[in-house]
């Protein structure tokens, strides 16, 4: 086994465990704007880290670098589809946060 | 099998099953978290098996979801904005309530 391997091997569980934590995350959070930092994480942590691994895996070359632009790709549309689910979730909401008590 | 088969293993029921039962709860808004979490796992799960299975040209899957995704997640933030939108101009505009 070798340190490149290890190194990928670390990368990998460590994407992985973000991605289960924002799945639980998504799934015991009540409020639905509490709901979207779920999103975060496993979009603009999760996935590149995962990306990254098979990259390190891979090797260098042009496999790699598509691997990492795929991870790229996925951390930069993250905060964009937050920001429109947020605005959805806002002109949807029936009563809005500032009107609603808590 | 070896790690990355066990990676998506575990992440198809641990990760993408709560996503697909948030997506099938609640108001529109609210699904629409759960399938934009899915898309971006299934992109993850596509790689971890072409990786797995040692099929590099199955990287293009997941490279085609990770554009299509998120203009697919914007496409519905769209189509779900539109009816309170129209709720709240169209009754100006007819100057009628309905």
């Amino acid at each position: 086994m070798s340190i490149r391997h290890v190194i990928a091997l670390v990368l990998l569980v460590a994407g992985t465990a973000v991605l289960l934590v924002s799945a639980c995350a998504l799934l015991v959070l009540p409020h639905p704007y509490a709901r979207l930092h779920a999103l975060a994480p496993a979009t603009s942590l999760g996935a590149p880290l995962i990306a990254l691994a098979l990259a390190v895996d891979t090797g260098p070359g042009r496999a790699a670098v598509k691997l990492l632009a795929i991870g790229a790709l996925l951390a930069l549309s993250g905060p964009i589809t937050t920001m429109a689910i947020g605005r959805v979730t806002f002109a949807t909401d029936p009563g809005h946060p500032e009107e609603a008590d808590t | 099998m070896n790690a990355w088969l066990v990676t998506a293993l575990v992440l198809m029921p641990c990760a993408l099953g709560p996503c697909v039962w948030v997506a099938c709860r609640g108001p529109a808004a609210q699904r629409l978290a759960g399938a934009n979490l899915a898309t971006v796992l299934t992109t993850v799960l596509f790689l971890l098996l072409a990786q797995g299975f040692g099929r590099t040209s199955y990287v293009d899957l997941a490279l085609v979801l990770a554009v299509l995704a998120p203009a697919g997640t914007l496409v519905f933030t769209r189509l779900l904005a539109a009816d309170p939108g129209e709720a709240r101009t169209a009754p100006q505009a007819d100057g009628e309530r309905s």
